[in-house]
């Protein structure tokens, strides 16, 4: 039986032929050929599950003992995306935006409520073997090692679960003991580790499988900044030279700026925004801020006429000023007061998500973001 | 190409007894402490048949040996399922359940063979001490191969059953979201098994010693073994008698139908962890 | 003053929501709780059975089913399932960091933690106590009189505080012997044979009698229902609940040496 997709079916001309009568069956036969594939395709995931709803108050709980009230979570609420073979794409958004959802429905712990999904052509909560041995799940706050042995007891244990055979276990567990610098921790006890050297090992067992695809939920969490830079140069480094498909979320726009080209920002259990962590800024921000250096003894006054002022410490001051009208503003500016130094910047990349997170609690933010998607969909 | 089962639980065990070692005078003392137990209860029994000279047709080494096969099995259940059903509910409260998902091995066997509790195999030998105290104490004592074949191999029939049970009420943790009575469960419900089936008499005894052998069936865990090895031949004499004959076939179904009524709720279970969580 | 007594209340309060959450562990845990008395039921039927002569050291078929009752409700108040575990695995986990930071005692947390857990415990096992014991009425004795059954609810509330700073004191041994479990088997193993949960004392031959008769554990099981079946004589009643209430004082003042010298080696060893 074959099933003819809508979506991947790649276009006939491709194969040099042209639509005759044929074309069905070049069609068919180009399925099992794609020229680009995804490596993730999602369509219109959701997720509920139900929670209870504890009561306020003692005599609440009394009665939580015989009758129980629920209440209903949507943690996603259709979401639609591709990845690409290779591609390393993060997942940024508020707590309980549907994140670690996301990935788990991906990986195939937890089944969705509707909408359909395949990694690697597999359906992840069918929980084949075959897939489960192409891909790996690092969560930054669990750890999957057991806490008394040493790590690479641990291992060994990923090794006969995996059947991976020995030679290439070895060799892939040196590479990456020496890639992250804790080959002389093997032998420790997974309790005495810190923080940083037990996430290592947490990576280290999760990819001696040679996974294709990973999914990395905060790994950096916690960490100090060396450790976190030390996981982010190992990420991009093992991603570049293996080539597999990421995707991550996280806290830290660090991680993401030195790690992603590709932003898929998830608030509220859909997707508000899908490009790249600069074009955030085009997308959402409407204004720029103005840093004036002043040549004169007395700065001026009033400054409140040019835009918002935001800071000042003399002889400077720093206006937000709406995009539209910078070039007036600055002209004006340079008119009457005597300067020493402009700069236009946009606006930090951490204010405008946080901006944009505020929002998307509110009611109002729905409308935009649609709008927003609206215009990506473009 | 299907994961290497074997390997992975000599794996489990290995690293179980590396974690063992790290514990060392843990470990002793939990040998020690198993074995006090058992001697708690020989001493308890002792006792008693001080004031009795038998109790339902079982006599002291007779109920000996009966006591030795419920150590026989509860050290091998102990050490093998029970750190794991207990677990369960834990990794569950943690997420740690959701790598368990990941592994492309069979869920079921992956949390119920992780950890081995190498010390409860102490009273295993314990055990053996005792059959071999006891058995040439019986009065007319007499021992056939096929009591030597059969012996073990209903052994671990109950064994199989208790471990069903087991994972029966573990997988319901998953359900409640804690089930810190799991262990109590267990604990009231085996405790039914422990004892000679024949004490459960009269119009309350017959309905109890039925369910507990065809609706949950607790009571042939201990009493087949004990019966084929202490008493095989009823007070006439003349071969294994009849209704134990059935009980022995029945205990094979029994077996047989635990451990797919058990594998059937674990698999429900699993299905409302992953549709009841985020 | 008036400060603290609210804090306590307050986290009475919580401990008692935090225990009612969790209604399946309730429902299933005292209906199970009943179920060995019924092979004990059994058991002991068939052992007067083929026994010669219709007592055992003062017992008869019937007073040993009482008994076996009896020390149940001693148990209800004695007995702290996870008390000493849950102590040692916060030492373990490094949990009890927070009874170092902030201003909670750690034993006065417990003790109300627990207050709190058997009064949801009673609350909910009160039903299926009382069915039993009705069902279970024939067994007993006539009714002992309001002297002795007075000392019988003291015994009951002295063996929760006995059983409670006897466990804690177990429990805090965790902060020299990490992994204190099997410590802790061993405990329950002395504690099922010599307070009498097992079978009554009076069973046992001498010397081992006068032996378990000097240690504190009988007044968790054994005491309380010695009491109610008129085992102990009047003129010892009081004087056998002002030891007990020695054996409390001690496991007290024991507990709280124990935190605080654990307080300071695991402060000394920086966590």
């Amino acid at each position: 039986m074959v099933q003819v997709p809508t979506r991947s079916c790649y276009p006939i001309t491709l194969l040099g032929r042209s639509l005759d009568g044929a074309a069905p069956e070049v069609c068919r036969t180009t399925l099992y050929f794609p020229l680009i594939m995804n490596a993730i395709e999602i369509r219109g995931l959701e997720k509920s599950y139900r929670v209870y709803q504890k009561q306020e108050g003692l005599l609440a709980s009394l009665t939580g003992l015989f009758q129980r009230e629920y209440r209903d979570v949507n943690a996603v609420k259709g979401i639609d995306l591709d990845v690409q073979k290779g591609e390393f794409v993060a997942f940024l958004g508020p707590n309980g935006a549907g994140k670690t959802t996301t990935l788990k429905l991906l990986s195939g712990v937890i089944s969705p409520s509707g909408g359909r999904a395949t990694v690697l052509g597999h359906v992840p909560w069918e929980r084949e073997n075959s897939y489960r041995r192409k891909f790996a799940l690092v969560m930054g706050q669990k750890n999957q090692l057991w806490w008394d042995l040493p790590a690479q007891e641990s291992f060994k244990l990923h090794q006969q679960i995996y059947r991976i055979d020995s030679q290439k276990f070895n060799n892939t567990r040196d590479e990456l003991v020496d890639l992250l610098d804790v080959r002389n921790l093997l032998g420790q006890p997974v309790r005495e580790l810190s923080l940083g050297e037990r996430m290592k090992m947490e990576l280290t067992a999760a990819l001696l499988h040679s996974p294709e695809v990973l999914f990395l939920d905060e790994p950096t969490i916690g960490l100090d900044v060396i450790a976190q830079h030390n996981i982010q140069k190992f990420l991009k480094h093992y991603q570049q030279v293996r080539g597999i498909t990421i995707l991550l979320t996280s806290h830290y726009m660090k991680d993401i700026a030195a790690l992603c080209k590709r932003v898929v920002m998830i608030a509220d259990g859909e997707i508000m925004y899908d490009g790249s962590l600069e074009g955030i800024i085009d997308q959402f921000s409407g204004h720029k801020v103005l840093t004036l250096q002043f040549a004169e003894e007395r700065m001026p006054s009033d400054l409140s006429h040019y835009g918002e002022v935001l800071e000042i410490v003399e002889p400077k001051a720093k206006l937000r000023v709406e995009r539209g009208e910078i070039a007036g503003v600055l002209s004006s500016v340079l008119a009457s007061h005597s300067v020493a130094d402009v700069s236009v910047e946009d606006p930090p990349l951490e204010d405008v998500i946080a901006d944009l997170f505020k929002q998307s609690t509110n009611k109002q933010a729905e409308t935009k973001a649609a709008a927003a998607q609206a215009t990506i969909g473009k | 190409m299907h994961p290497s089962y074997l390997g992975v639980f000599l794996t489990f065990a290995r690293n179980s007894l590396i974690r063992d070692m790290t514990f060392r005078t843990n470990f002793l003392i939990e040998v020690v402490s198993s074995m006090s137990w058992m001697i708690m209860n020989l001493g308890f029994y002792t006792l008693v048949y001080q004031f009795t000279p038998d109790i339902e047709g079982w006599g002291k080494y007779e109920f000996f040996v009966f006591i030795a096969t419920t150590m026989f099995v509860n050290s091998l259940v102990q050490a093998f399922f029970m750190p794991n059903a207990q677990e369960l509910s834990e990794l569950v409260r943690t997420g740690g359940l959701d790598f368990a998902l990941l592994k492309p091995i069979d869920t079921q066997f992956l949390v119920s063979l992780r950890r081995v509790n190498w010390s409860s195999l102490g009273n295993f030998f314990v055990a053996l001490v005792l059959l071999v105290y006891a058995l040439p104490r019986i009065e007319n004592f007499q021992l056939f191969w096929w009591q030597i074949l059969l012996y073990p191999f209903y052994v671990l029939m109950g064994v199989l059953i208790l471990y069903s049970i087991m994972i029966t009420l573990a997988a319901t943790s998953i359900w409640l979201g804690r089930n810190q009575s799991l262990y109590d469960f267990w604990f009231y419900i085996t405790n039914f098994s422990r004892y000679p089936m024949e004490i459960y008499r009269g119009s309350y005894g017959e309905p109890l010693r039925n369910a507990f052998t065809f609706v949950i069936p607790i009571l042939v865990v201990i009493n087949v073994p004990a019966k084929i090895l202490a008493k095989p031949f009823n007070s006439q004499g003349g071969g294994m008698a009849a209704d134990w004959r059935f009980l022995a076939l029945f205990t094979l179904f029994a077996t047989a139908a635990s451990l797919i009524f058990s594998r059937w709720i674990f698999k429900k279970a699993l299905g409302s962890y992953r549709s009841a969580s985020s | 003053m008036v400060a603290r007594v609210q804090t306590w209340w307050t986290i009475l309060k919580i401990c008692l929501e935090e225990r009612l959450v969790y209604r399946g562990d309730f429902a299933l845990g005292t209906l199970m709780r009943f179920l060995p008395i019924v092979t004990q039921i059994f058991l002991w039927t068939a052992v007067f059975a083929s026994a010669a002569g219709n007592t055992i050291e003062g017992y008869t078929s019937e007073t040993i089913i009482a008994y076996y009752l009896l020390t149940m409700l001693g148990r209800a108040f004695s007995s702290m399932p996870g008390l000493a575990s849950g102590i040692a695995k916060q030492v373990r986990e490094g949990e009890i960091k927070k009874f170092l930071i902030q201003p909670i005692d750690l034993l006065g947390y417990l003790l109300l933690a627990r207050i709190a857990h058997k009064l949801v415990y009673y609350t909910v096992a009160a039903g299926p106590f009382a069915l039993v014991f009705y069902l279970c009425g024939d067994y007993f004795p006539p009714f002992p009189g309001m002297q002795v059954f007075t000392a019988f609810i003291i015994s009951l509330l002295l063996g929760f505080a006995l059983g409670f700073f006897l466990e804690a004191s177990m429990g805090l041994v965790a902060f020299w012997f990490l992994e204190v479990t099997s410590l802790l088997f061993v405990y329950m193993l002395f504690n099922f044979f010599c307070s009498g949960h097992m079978f009554p004392l009076d069973f046992l031959p001498e010397p081992y009698f006068t032996l378990v008769n000097f240690l504190p554990l009988k007044y968790l099981a054994y005491y309380p229902a010695a009491i109610y079946l008129g085992k102990v004589p009047p003129e010892e009643l009081w004087q056998g609940l002002l030891i007990e209430t020695g054996w409390v004082v001690f496991f007290i003042i024991l507990s709280r040496y124990l935190m605080n010298a654990g307080y300071n080696r695991y402060s000394g060893f920086g966590g």
